[in-house]
Order: structure tokens, then sequence, then C-alpha cells
């Protein structure tokens, strides 16, 4: 009875009826035929013949996302040092990044797409979402170090870049560790996006074709590589974040 | 160093008074202190809480500024010590980084500084402060003891020219206190910088001052300022003397006057 | 004057920079106007095109309010019924990780094609996506009480139904209003990929038309039309938001 309520008992269970009911619904017909069961969308991706197309689609949707990941970071990152350094643009700061976060990304995908090559629009709404979460995490890491330690630092007659790398930085870290992790769905989401508005390439577009064509087991495969492929880098960011964490705090 | 009075901390007709909504001059939380330390001296400021003794010692630290009147620390502003890492500070709150060891904490004055990290004074330090052994150890592992004793030996290791202590043994346990008060009075010995420290608890003002300022509460005054007669290096027995409690017993009644009414 | 336009500066910089810059890039540049309109061209043609404007935007609209009101009910009563069952809160616990972890926007295409391209299919999506904010919102916020109070209750003899009135759904007020804001971004940008991607109706399906049509006018301003809407969205329920903290927080 004790292990009925473990909740990580419960939630394997839960992710094995949750995957019962995508097979059962999809073998007996119940959901439609664009409803395939779990056990046919596995084996197409498990099938050696598509794995090129399939290897090709990720690759180029994997690209686009750590490019935009490492931007979007980086970008993220210095807006909130500069607003560091100079606090009184911080409530401009705040408003741009909200507004950039607010806006849907379909909204913005047209505006790169007229101002970039066709192929450089998932990277770059990866990149947007991605600069959002880091900058709010940054921003707040920055801030977190304790009057304590700032005193310390005063007193110790510390030059401001020493206080940023000795103290605010380190300090944090933690903060933008959390917003790492939270930034990974938001890569995928906007390459995938990006895709959608007429990239080349990518699981994006085999996302797009498959709904077009009807290819459904097709569809169902790629979305469920995008899941897989976020939930894995998902994990590892989390594990990043723990290590952080338990250094840095 | 020190100015032309020769005092190397000189508070003169220092005046603070804290911002309040709703009342337009301020609530006066020091009230014209005058107060100067000597090269070598060292100094508890002793009072109840709220009476503006930590304002006087981050005031000389140069965290806060006084609405009228001068601090100088050796003639110069507190910014301008700063500035050169005059200073050595120990606050209640250990203040360490969580993410560097023992070492590297008592390490950091000298890389704030830009200076070049001396080994030899790092090693000299922890054996001081007898943590010989916990040199790659992180604060998270320390006893609450073992990181004011990182704090003190952190505070000393660029030779300060004053040393500014806010209760630091704080938030110990009694027991643990007094240990450290014994360790503090050997180190002191050693090294006899020139000393602010801000306290509540009379027995540990008594143990390591050469004078006593007794300030009162609300705006804060200074009411009292006592040498303390015991000869260094002072072995714990002074505690156990006569006149220790004597003056044990009249300091407590100059704390809490109205208690005693 | 200066009182008012100083505090305006202060935090509106960063969205003024940008739209500066997208003008003075297209003047700069030398672009051809038709490839790449000025701010103020996209705002002209919103001006002088308001009847072709204004239907799609309240199909739009409409769309979004439905799924959200409608997304935000089933996942408060699916939040209440993991509150009151310890089972079914672990069994559901793959569902908050999933929609942490992954871009669950890229599940519209499989929608599209399991409820057909109807009119009710891109309700149905916001429904569905802006379920996924409220559901563990709702979930974690019902659990996020005030030390010592659920003790209190039991010792009074508080029933379940009194507990979850008088306790658990004030209590969870402050999540319910972060739910809000994020489902309504959700709600919104849901919409506009159903529309956009099946070419049905509303801002999505006219700018999905007017890319095809090369009219970048139309599209920018559809684009614009949506993220002045979303700004307005976000900054209302970060007041809604304020306002729960301060009263129930």
């Amino acid at each position: 009875m004790r292990l009925a309520r473990d909740p990580r008992v419960l939630g394997v269970l839960g992710t094995l009826v949750l995957c019962l009911a995508w097979e059962g619904i999809g073998a007996s017909g119940l959901g439609g035929f664009t409803w395939p069961p779990l056990s046919r969308v596995l084996a197409m991706l498990a099938d050696p013949d598509r794995w090129d197309l399939f290897g090709r689609a990720a690759g180029s949707t994997l690209a686009s996302a750590v490019v935009g990941y490492i931007f979007g970071t980086l970008a993220g990152v210095a807006l909130a040092m500069l607003t560091h350094f100079l606090p009184r643009l911080a409530p401009g700061a705040d408003r741009l990044a909200a507004g950039m976060h607010a806006i849907p990304t379909v909204a913005l995908a047209p505006v790169f797409l007229i101002l970039l090559p066709a192929d450089s629009t998932p990277p770059t709404l990866a990149g947007i979402g991605v600069a959002f979460l880091v900058y709010v995490a940054a921003a707040a890491g920055l801030r977190a170090a304790s009057a304590a330690h700032r005193d310390l630092f005063q007193v110790l007659g510390a030059h401001p870049s020493a206080r940023l790398l000795r103290l605010d930085l380190p300090a944090g870290l933690p903060s933008i560790a959390t917003g790492l992790r939270l930034a990974v769905p938001a890569a995928l989401i906007g390459a995938v996006i990006g895709e959608w508005f007429g990239a080349p390439r990518g699981l994006g577009v085999l996302i797009v074709n498959g709904m077009q064509n009807f290819q459904i087991v097709l569809l169902w495969s790629a979305v469920l590589l995008v899941a897989l492929i976020s939930l894995t880098a998902y994990l590892i960011a989390g594990a990043i974040e723990r290590a952080v964490h338990a250094r840095f705090r | 160093m020190s100015g032309p009075s020769g005092a190397a901390i000189a508070l003169h007709d220092v005046t603070r008074r804290f911002p309040l909504k709703g009342v337009p001059e301020g609530v006066l939380a020091l009230d014209r202190v005058t107060l100067d330390v000597q090269p070598g001296e060292f100094v508890a400021l002793l009072g109840p809480s709220g009476c503006g003794k930590s304002t006087l010692l981050r005031m000389t630290a140069g965290l806060d500024t006084p609405s009228t009147g001068t601090v100088r620390v050796g003639g110069e502003t507190p910014a301008a010590v700063a500035a050169r890492q005059g200073f050595g500070v120990a606050f209640q709150d250990h203040a360490l980084l969580p993410w560097l060891t023992v070492r590297d904490n008592i390490a950091l004055p000298f890389r704030v500084a830009g200076k070049p990290v001396n080994q030899g004074r790092i090693a000299a330090l922890i054996a001081l402060v007898k943590l010989t052994g916990f040199e790659e150890a992180f604060p998270r592992n320390l006893s609450g003891g073992m990181r004011q004793r990182v704090n003190i030996a952190r505070a000393l290791v660029l030779q300060p020219e004053v040393l500014l202590l806010d209760e630091p043994f704080g938030a110990l346990d009694a027991v643990t206190r007094r240990h450290m008060n014994l360790e503090l009075q050997r180190i002191w010995t050693e090294t006899r910088t020139t000393t602010l420290l801000v306290t509540h608890a009379v027995e540990e003002a008594l143990f390591l001052a050469d004078r006593i300022v007794v300030m009162t509460g609300r705006p804060g005054r200074v009411a009292q300022d006592l040498p303390v007669p015991f000869a260094r290096p002072r072995p714990v027995e002074v505690m156990r003397e006569e006149r220790f409690h004597e003056m044990q017993d009249s300091l407590v009644l100059a704390l809490e006057p109205e208690a005693h009414d | 004057m200066d009182r008012l336009l100083r505090p305006f500066i202060r935090d509106w910089w960063g969205i003024l920079l940008l739209l500066l810059a997208w003008q003075a890039w297209v003047v700069l540049s030398g672009l051809n106007a038709i490839v790449m309109p000025r701010p103020l061209d996209v705002v002209a043609d919103i001006a002088t095109n308001l009847p072709v404007y204004l239907p799609a935007l309240g199909i739009s609209l409409a769309a979004a309010a439905f799924g959200l009101v409608g997304g935000f009910m089933l996942g408060l009563g699916l939040g209440i019924l993991t509150w009151a069952s310890t089972i079914a809160a672990g069994m559901l616990t793959p569902v908050t990780v999933l929609f942490s972890s992954v871009p669950v926007v890229t599940l519209i295409p499989i929608l599209a094609r399991l409820f057909g391209y109807g009119p009710g299919t891109v309700v149905a999506i916001t429904v569905i996506i802006s379920f996924f904010p409220a559901f563990v919102f709702s979930s974690a916020g019902l659990r996020a009480l005030p030390p010592g109070s659920a003790d209190l209750f039991r010792v009074l003899g508080a029933s379940r139904w009194r507990v979850l009135t008088s306790l658990a759904l004030p209590a969870a007020m402050p999540n319910l209003a972060v739910a809000l804001r994020i489902g309504a971004a959700h709600a919104l940008l849901a919409a506009m990929v159903a529309e956009y991607l099946m070419g049905s109706s509303g801002l999505g399906a006219m700018f999905a038309a007017a890319k095809s049509e090369l009219n970048t006018e139309r599209a920018l301003g559809a684009s614009l039309i949506v993220a002045a809407i979303s700004l307005t969205l976000y900054l209302l329920s970060l007041r809604v938001e304020h306002w729960a903290r301060a009263r129930y927080g």
C-alpha cells in the first residue's frame, strides 16, 4: 500500500496509462484514422529506412535550437549585465523583454521572414524565446547576493568588475541555471515554429508536410521526436542545474 | 597612519537621522556622538539593541554616512581607506562565499584588491585560527564557530589598519561564544590591530577591550567611557575576579536602568 | 511635459528603440517598400483597411477567449480532482512534467488533423493548449497552503468541501492568476498558429493569405495587431496577478 502512494511509482503508472490509452484508442479506431496507435508510431521511428529522413530533419531542428539557445543566452545575460551596471535602464529593458515574450512567436515570424533568409528564421525565433527567459533569470540572479556580502565587498574597496566577477555572477549562477533549464522547450518551440513559416528542412517541415499530406503516422512520429529531444535536453539541463545549485548555494 | 588628532578612528559630533514616512524631520538614531580610538587600541561599543552602535560602526566602514558631523579613519574618509583595503571587517552574518573553500575565502581580499595571493600569509592565518586541515572545506560543511574563525582570518589577512567587528559571535551558542572570545583575545594580542567591536554582551566587552563606550538608545548617545583595568595577556581566570564581576554588574545596570528602578 | 515624457522613455526605451531601428533600417538600406514596409506604412494599412482587419481580429479573439475559458475550467477541474486524490495526482505528474519540458505548441498540427479542418477546431485547439498551464498551476496552488493552516482546519473538523472552498482555493489564487497570464498568451498563440496552419479564418489565416500573395504590409499589419493585443493582455494580467498576490498571497 505504501508502494502504491510513492509519487515515482504513480508517475510511472501514469505514463503507462497514457501510453496504453494512446495505443488502445489508436488500435480500436476510437480516435478515427488520424489517431495512430503508439506501436505504429514507434515502429516508424525504429524503421532504419526512415532514419536518414528523421536524422536529417532532427539534426537541422536541433542545430537551429542550439544556435538560438547559445545566442539567446548570450543576449539575455548581456542585457541583464547592462541593467545591472546601469539600473536606470532596467524598467525599459524589462518592458522590452516582456513585450518580446508576450508577443506570440507567430506574430514575430513574418518580420524575420522578410528580414532574413528563410533558414535563419528558426534559430532567430529560438533565440528570442531563450533570451527572454535567460534575461529574467539572470537579472534576478545578479540581484541575489545578500546584503552582508555586498557590504563586505564595499568595505574591501572592490572595483565593480571585481564585484561582478567574484560576487554577483557566482551568486547569480543558480538562478541562471534554472532559467537555462526553462529555456530548453522555448528554444525548440522557436525552432519548430520558425520551420513552419517556411524553412527548407527540419522536424517542423516534416510535421507540416505530414499534416497537409495526411501522412498521419509521420506527423505523430515527428511530433514525438520533438518531444523526446526536448525531454532529453530538459533532463540534462535539470542535472546541470542541480549541480550548480549544490556548488553555488 | 593617524590624523591630526593622533586618533586612528575619529567620529566627531556625528548625528544620523533616518527618514520615516509622515515624519518630515525623520527619526533621530544618533545624537552628536563623539568617539576617538587610538592606534593599537581595542574599544568595545556596548549598548542595547537599537542604540545606533551598529550604525556608528557602519559609518566607520563607509557603509553609511552621517547626517551631520565627520568620520575620519587615520585622518582620511572611510571611502579612501576602503579603496586601499585598509579595513578588516567581521559581521554577525559571517558573509563567507558559499562557493569558495576556506582557503579561497581567506584569499578573497587579495583577489578583490588585485594583489598577488600570499599563500604563506594565508597558511599562517589558518594556523592562527586553528583550522589547519580544513583548507579545502566549504563553509556549508563547517560549524558556526569554525565559520566565524574563517571570518576573523579573512578580516586580518591584509593586515588592516583598522579591524571592525559587529557582534561577530552573536549567532553562536553561549559556550562556543566564550571559547571564541578566548581565541580572539589570543589572536588580537599577537596583532594589536586598532579594533572597534560592537556588542551587547557585557562579559565579552570586559574580557576583550581596553576601553568600553556605553551607549543608550533612542536617540543613541554616549553614556559612559570606561577604561578596562585588566593587564594583557588576559587569562580566562580574569572572568572570575571580584573586580570583573563588580564591573560586570554595574555595566548591566547601566544598560538597563529602567529594569532596576 | 517633461514630467510625463521622462517616465515614458524610462519604461519604454527598449520597444521604442526597436521600432526606430526598424524604420531606420528600411530607410537606410534602401529596400523596396514592397519587400519591407516601414512601421508607419503598416499602421497606415491598418487604419485604411479596418473592415478587413476587424472581422479577422474578432474571430481570432473569440477563439482565444472561448479556448482560454474552456481550458481554464478544464484545468482547474482536473486540478481539484488531483487535489482530492493523491493517486490521481501521482498518475497525472507526467502531464505536469510534459508541460514544462516539451513544446506543447507542436501538438497543434496533430489536433488539427484529429478534429478536422472545421470551424470548431481552432477553439478545441486553444482549449487544449490553455488547459496545460491551468492544470499545472492550479494543482500546484491548491497544495501551497499557509503553514499550519491544514492542521487548523483538521482540528476544527472541517469537511473536505469546506477545506477546498475556504482554504485551498483562496490559497491557490496567486497561482491561478499566473495560470491566467500564461494561459492568455498561450491561447492567442495557439489560435493564431492553428488559423495559420489550417488557413481557415481569422488573423492567422489572413496572415497566411497575405504571405502567399506577398502582401507584406498586410502580413505585418496582422502581426502588429496581435503584438499590441498580446502586450495589452500581458500587462492587464500582470495587474490581476499583483492584485491576487496582495489579496491572497
